[in-house]
């Protein structure tokens, strides 16, 4: 018969124990399955370079190999933050609605260890999800970017273009290929779809139902895209052409205070896309921002579940 | 009682707020109760009189507001306390996804076992409640029943000293309802604590050491049941095979005897799950000797 033991306040055992049950969760409700349709997004794409590169208005290389890493940046974007909402959403309500919640509770389980395991557990699928669609991003972009090395250097050469011209060309073609600057830019869709999904958990643990998580980490999402331009709107005096009252300043502290700014993983975002220079010193920024965000929501979200009643 | 008790339950009290700073609930008012260690204890009492909610504040899963309760001397609200409890809702449910097996790793593992005595303990507890020919099947098509089970598995997957049943019986049909009963009655022989709630008066009076009845959030009556349902000055007498003969002796003797009498007189009966049990049993029997008998043809 068990004795009475002393259960830690906090066990990374025990929260490994519920991240590895949500995986299996998420997993064995096929979730993945959204990845097919990203799979044929981004192996479509490869077939629309020839309508583009012909005429008068084609596009240079770059700009259609810019064009791709667009496409499957913000679709990558897109999945892993809705990703990040709905099974957030689903999983903490999901086991208070059908009573799961009473039985984990009911045993040596500390609140927050349930809640970073759930956390753990989803940001590990978004994790496993974009890994998928990075191979597959890199894969296609490679052999887009191979692809127009040879023409666009078949084409020089043909029309006689200096040696020292034609590397610079095959030079500026190759930095829009997959290189570590792209890789800066899936980490911070990565890191940006982790903040969303502390965020829904936050919304979780409030909430009476999954509708109001997801409409509610939604409108949040939407809000923390668009919060830096409405920022400068009351902030920079330029912008509206007069100062902004202290009411608008007020407002747009308290904006910046409760919603996070996902436009500085866009900026980072952006960046790679473009192929600009993205230093790992921004990066790290942006990694300990991110952590410094899902940190105020995990406390956040236990300061609120540790009271909570069922 | 000298030892420190299993569950203490001081002076408990609930309050529920209504909506929109609407009318207080009173879900629980004053209760105080005490349940020895080896003892089943039952809580009875119509729907929303405070059962649950005494059972989710034993649990911690509600705090209360005042009062306090302990298991085996350890405040409820603390963590500690529920390394050795064991829990099944009523109605539970389940990680779906999971199979009978997994469903009870995940809470073994939950309670801190791991390796071969978890391996060990999850197939001695598919065993005890009759699911090892379902321990590959996801929960998903279990039916109430075995879902049923499979919580009294997960309850006990840590050996807890102290076990918590909230309509342990619900949805379950007379056969799995009385394995369950001796599931509970053989709990008990091992030493292991079990505080129930049941609507079911009848299994309660079966297995139950003591009970308390709670009405309107107050704990109306509360003893051993023996004590309880018995009436004072009438006694109860069954005989075998009395003849006619032997019947009119005793009325003689009992009609002679200053202040005696006969209150209630007649054929002595069985319940009706004892017959749904006999009879469904002895058919299964001969469905099966039939059966045997048309093979061997």
């Amino acid at each position: 018969m068990s004795r009475p033991v002393s259960t830690s306040f906090f066990s990374p055992r025990r929260v490994l124990i519920i991240a590895q049950s949500t995986v299996t969760q998420l997993v064995r409700m096929k979730i993945f399955y959204f990845l097919a349709p990203v799979a044929l997004l981004f192996l479509g794409l490869q077939f629309f370079d020839a309508l583009w590169f012909e005429g008068p208005e084609a596009l240079m290389p770059e700009q259609e190999l810019r064009m791709h890493k667009n496409i499957c940046l913000g679709t990558m974007m897109l999945f892993t933050s809705l990703f990040a909402i709905v099974s957030t959403a689903l999983l903490i309500p999901g086991d208070i609605e059908d009573r799961t919640l009473y039985t984990i509770l009911c045993k040596p389980v500390p609140r927050l260890d349930y809640l970073i395991g759930k956390l753990v557990g989803v940001i590990a699928v978004i994790f496993i999800a974009m890994l998928v669609m990075d191979v597959l991003l890199v894969a296609t972009l490679h052999f887009r970017t191979e692809e127009k090395l040879l023409v666009m250097t078949d084409y020089m050469v043909k029309i006689g273009y200096p040696e020292r011209e034609i590397a610079a060309g095959r030079a500026e073609i190759a930095a829009h290929g997959p290189t570590m600057i792209l890789q800066f830019g899936v980490l911070s869709h990565f890191l940006k779809a982790c903040v969303i999904a502390a965020v829904a958990l936050l919304i979780s643990t409030f909430s009476t139902s999954t509708l109001f998580t997801i409409a509610t980490s939604a409108m949040i999402w939407i809000i923390g895209s668009f919060q830096s331009i409405a920022r400068d709107g009351l902030f920079n005096d330029a912008t509206f052409g007069e100062a902004p009252g202290w009411a608008d300043k007020i407002v747009g502290t308290l904006i910046s205070l409760v919603f996070p700014d996902f436009q500085l993983f866009e900026a980072i975002s952006d960046a790679a896309a473009r192929a600009e220079n993205v230093l790992p010193a921004d990066m790290a920024q942006l990694a300990g921002l991110s952590a410094v965000y899902i940190g105020i929501y995990v406390v956040l979200s236990w300061f609120v579940f540790s009271d909570k009643e069922f | 009682m000298s030892e420190i008790a299993a569950v203490e339950v001081k002076n408990l009290v609930k309050d529920f707020k209504g909506p929109f700073r609407g009318k207080q609930v009173h879900a629980v008012r004053d209760v105080s109760l005490q349940i020895a260690p080896g003892e089943v204890y039952g809580l009875i009492g119509p729907n929303g009189s405070g059962k649950s909610t005494t059972m989710k504040a034993v649990l911690g899963l509600v705090a209360p507001t005042s009062g306090s309760c302990a298991i085996f001397g350890r405040n409820s609200t603390k963590v500690d306390s529920r390394s050795e409890v064991g829990f099944l809702p009523e109605n539970p449910y389940f990680y779906k996804h999971l199979t009978a097996a997994e469903t009870v790793r995940f809470y073994g593992k939950l309670c801190g076992m791991r390796g071969r005595v978890l391996k060990e303990r999850i197939e001695e507890m598919l065993e005890l409640v009759g699911l090892q020919d379902a321990r590959d099947r996801r929960l998903r098509g279990f039916s109430k029943g075995m879902l049923q089970r499979i919580g009294l598995a997960q309850a006990l997957v840590q050996d807890p000293r102290l076990v918590i049943l909230d309509e342990p019986t619900a949805g379950v049909d007379p056969k799995g309802s009385r394995e369950i009963r001796d599931l509970i009655l053989e709990l008990k022989n091992r030493g292991i604590t079990v505080f129930l709630c049941s609507h079911l008066l009848e299994q309660v009076q079966e297995i139950c050491d003591r009970v308390g009845i709670i009405h309107e959030g107050v704990l109306v009556n509360e003893g051993r049941l023996d004590d309880l349902i018995s009436v004072e000055n009438e006694t109860e007498l069954i005989l075998q095979n009395a003849s006619p003969e032997l019947m009119e002796q005793i009325r003689t003797l009992v009609e002679v005897t200053h202040g005696a009498g006969i209150v209630s007189e007649g054929q002595a009966r069985t319940t009706l799950e004892n017959l749904f049990l006999k009879e469904t049993q002895t058919k299964a029997v001969s469905r099966v000797r039939k059966e045997r008998k048309r093979l061997s043809k």
